[in-house]
């Protein structure tokens, strides 16, 4: 073992070599250093934790070489090493180490739920993904999500108690004023829920819900495509199909949080009935089910993956359903456009994974029904964060909540109360009414210290 | 030097037909006339309640048990499974329940036990190289490919079983009851896997009691009861409760096989009386 590790090092160190940027001399001991200190550091950032002994196997590095960058690191505050055991044996086990605890985000779509699990530095320690059945129900899906956030924080090495708050984003535009749903319908087995509510009695934590197109925007004007301009469009194609708007920076929600919901915008008058009860909203255009009905002959299932893995193999239906669904989606861009005015309009979801093939066509037909201006019509560009935009949103929107706690309590804006007793009937606790706004105000005062 | 050929997308093709398939064992009756279909890029869920004749079935198709009655059909050709090797020369592989892994051999000796490469002496490198690969291809979270499988959670076992699976590259993998022992964490990597084996172009047959991860992931959903076939269903137009009452025989009785049977009888004629409109709308349509 010893032996085979060893060679496997000296092959591992001949790719290296090469691979190492030019900044350091290529070849010298402190540039291979360097490059084994990323694999590394990129390994546990896949993984969460692992022992030395794991990353040995992993990195294919030398237990000693593992040893020494990992107590090199540590050192440098950006490994944390605990002892534990594997096998009966004592180990090390390495995490990142984490700078003020921890947050949560949770993206619930309609196929899919995505958690990731981040610091408060904006670093991403966990994720995890699991798909969902069509029309999941929010309470048994909400106690996977406890279990998943329970397991998430023991990968890392922490509890759920460092957690300062959980983002949520739903699949369905969310009322900022009370946190549920506002159009019924949308997302049948979430409707009414109170979500934030409900996570919290499991988790005890703060939870802030909002719309996932919303998050998605957030993300990419912060870490994404859109960084840096003041006003911009984020368009979620997947299941269904949402939009996420920033104005002035800012995300912008309107008043019943319906703003941007792009599908269910009217194209067809005379169209199919959509399942928000209108009739030929975008989505029954370009939503999943409304492309999967253009294949008919095909058996089971039609999957927006596989529509795209069949347009990825040059299959021409494919090609074309995409083709069209961007046409559909730059006519009614044509329109967000006119009414928002954004600079840059930034195509996510999965369904943007196609690229070109659905970016040109939706280019040309914007530029058709758009109103022009001097500075010509907004930039379409394809999302940086991919299908992890709206994750990552969540995370941000977590982070940026519990930060207004900890300022608010710290400033004595808000008087900092004990957290609700835990002898509080749930029921009780669940009718509360939430204003995202003033939600904060229930926080316990060691959140906020712990924040700060 | 990958251990999977790339996949080619070839979904949609009926890879394996069972028809009337019966067993019986003694005078017991496991299974009566079952049909079931297998195509390639699909997950069929097969489900059913304790003692349905889904682990018969099963078995059939992993040669451990031959069918009594019926036909199998793989490519338009009629074949038969007499014993484990059949199936594998059919391109079946069976990821049984209980994974039927070696606890004490890592996780590189257990998916190609059996496969070992090299000749005389074994080729650890080139195989460690392949189980890496592999796995990395499937998305899986195993830390270490050195370490013996008893150390491994569920959901890596699971993960290493169906990866050796995969070794003997099959076109229809069986996965009997993969969720069953794992708890949230572990099932949501299990789910996600055979997202990865459907889209590989593979049949996967996917047995399970558990009708969240069965709608969440598969495409077709076929219901067993007392050993015959009791509904197929599209996961796209079926609710929870109609698979329920599928696999309980709640839809099945007296009333209901009445209203069926009238029904049947006034959906012929209609059938015919209402095509007829279409085709004289058609023209009309054309005109403008």
């Amino acid at each position: 073992m010893a032996n085979s590790s060893r060679f496997r090092h000296a092959a591992v160190l001949g790719t290296i070599v090469c691979a190492v940027s030019s900044r350091r001399n290529p070849g010298s001991q402190s540039s291979l250093r360097e490059a084994n200190r990323a694999r590394i550091l990129d390994a546990i950032a896949s993984y969460g934790a692992l022992t030395q002994v794991e990353l040995a196997g992993v990195t294919g590095l030398s237990p000693a070489t593992v040893s020494n960058i990992v107590k090199e690191q540590a050192a440098a505050g950006v490994l944390q090493t605990t002892p534990t055991s594997r096998s009966g044996r004592r180990a090390v086990r390495v995490t990142l180490a984490r700078e003020m605890g921890l947050v949560v985000g949770l993206h619930v779509s309609n196929r899919q739920l995505r958690l990731a699990l981040a610091d408060a530095g904006h670093q991403v320690l966990a994720e995890r993904m699991l798909p969902l059945a069509r029309d999941h129900r929010a309470d048994s899906e909400l106690d996977r999500v406890m279990l998943l956030i329970q397991d998430m924080a023991e990968s890392v090495g922490a509890s759920v108690s460092e957690v300062l708050a959980v983002g949520i984003g739903l699949a369905a535009p969310v009322d900022p004023r009370t946190g549920i749903i506002a159009t019924p319908g949308l997302m049948r087995g979430w409707d009414g829920v109170p979500v934030a509510d409900e996570l919290e009695a499991r988790l005890h934590r703060p939870v802030f819900v909002d719309n996932e197109a919303n998050l998605g925007a957030l993300a990419e004007s912060r870490l994404g495509a859109a960084r840096g301009i003041g006003q911009a469009a984020y368009l979620r194609v997947s299941h269904g199909v949402g939009a996420g708007l920033i104005v002035d920076g800012r995300v912008y929600r309107g008043g019943n949080g319906k703003a941007g919901e792009i599908g269910h915008l009217t194209l067809d008058e005379q169209g199919l009935v959509c399942r928000c009860g209108n009739r030929g909203c975008l989505e029954t255009l370009v939503g999943a089910s409304a492309l999967a009905a253009k294949f008919p002959g095909s058996h089971g299932d039609v999957k927006l993956r596989d529509i795209l893995l069949r347009a990825d193999a040059g299959d021409a239906l494919a090609r074309r359903v995409i083709a069209d669904a961007g046409r559909h989606l730059g006519i009614a861009l044509a329109g967000l456009s006119n009414l928002v005015d954004p600079h840059r309009i930034v195509v996510g979801g999965e369904l943007a994974e196609a690229g070109e093939m659905l970016l040109s066509p939706l280019r040309h037909a914007l530029e058709r029904s758009t109103l022009a201006t001097p500075a010509g019509v907004p930039e379409v560009v394809k999302g940086e964060l991919g299908e992890r935009a709206e994750v990552l949103g969540a995370v941000l929107f977590a982070i940026d909540r519990a930060q207004i706690v900890a300022r608010r309590t710290e400033e004595g804006i808000l008087p900092a109360r004990p957290a609700p007793a835990p002898d509080i009937l749930p029921g009780i606790a669940g009718l509360r009414a939430r204003t995202a706004a003033e939600t904060p105000a229930e926080n316990s005062p060691e959140r906020g210290g712990l924040a700060s | 030097m990958a251990a999977l050929s790339t996949p080619e997308v070839s979904t949609g093709e009926l890879v394996l037909s069972l028809r009337g398939i019966d067993k019986n064992f003694g005078a017991v009756q496991a299974l009566t006339g079952i049909d079931l279909d297998i195509y390639s890029g699909e997950v069929v869920a097969l489900v059913g309640d304790n003692g349905a004749g889904k682990s018969t079935l099963v078995k059939i198709l992993a040669g451990v048990h031959p069918q009594d009655g019926g036909t199998i059909t793989s490519d338009d050709k009629r074949v038969s499974i007499n014993n484990p090797a059949d199936s594998n020369n059919l391109g079946i592989a069976t990821v049984y329940q209980d994974l039927a892994l070696c606890d004490n051999l890592d996780v590189v000796a257990n998916l190609f036990l059996g496969h070992e490469l090299g000749r005389g002496t074994i080729n650890e490198v080139e195989m460690e190289k392949r189980s890496w690969s592999l796995l990395r291809q499937l998305s899986a979270r195993i830390p270490s490919v050195r370490i013996p499988v008893a150390s491994l959670s569920g959901g890596q076992r699971q993960t290493v079983a169906i990866a050796r699976s995969l070794i003997g590259e099959p076109r229809i993998v069986i996965l009997d009851e993969p969720t069953a022992a794992l708890g949230v964490a572990q099932t949501a990597e299990v789910l996600n896997l055979i997202e990865r084996l459907r889209e590989r172009g593979l049949g996967v047959v996917l047995i399970s009691h558990n009708m969240a991860d069965v709608q969440a992931v598969a495409d077709r959903i076929v219901v067993l009861r007392l050993g015959r076939n009791n509904g197929e269903f599209k996961v796209a137009d079926v609710t929870y409760e109609d698979i329920i009452a599928a696999i309980t025989g709640a839809s099945d009785n007296a009333v209901t096989r009445r209203a069926q049977a009238r029904v049947d009888a006034a959906g012929a004629p209609a059938a015919t009386a209402g095509s007829r409109p279409d085709d004289t709308a058609l023209p009309e349509e054309d005109r403008p």
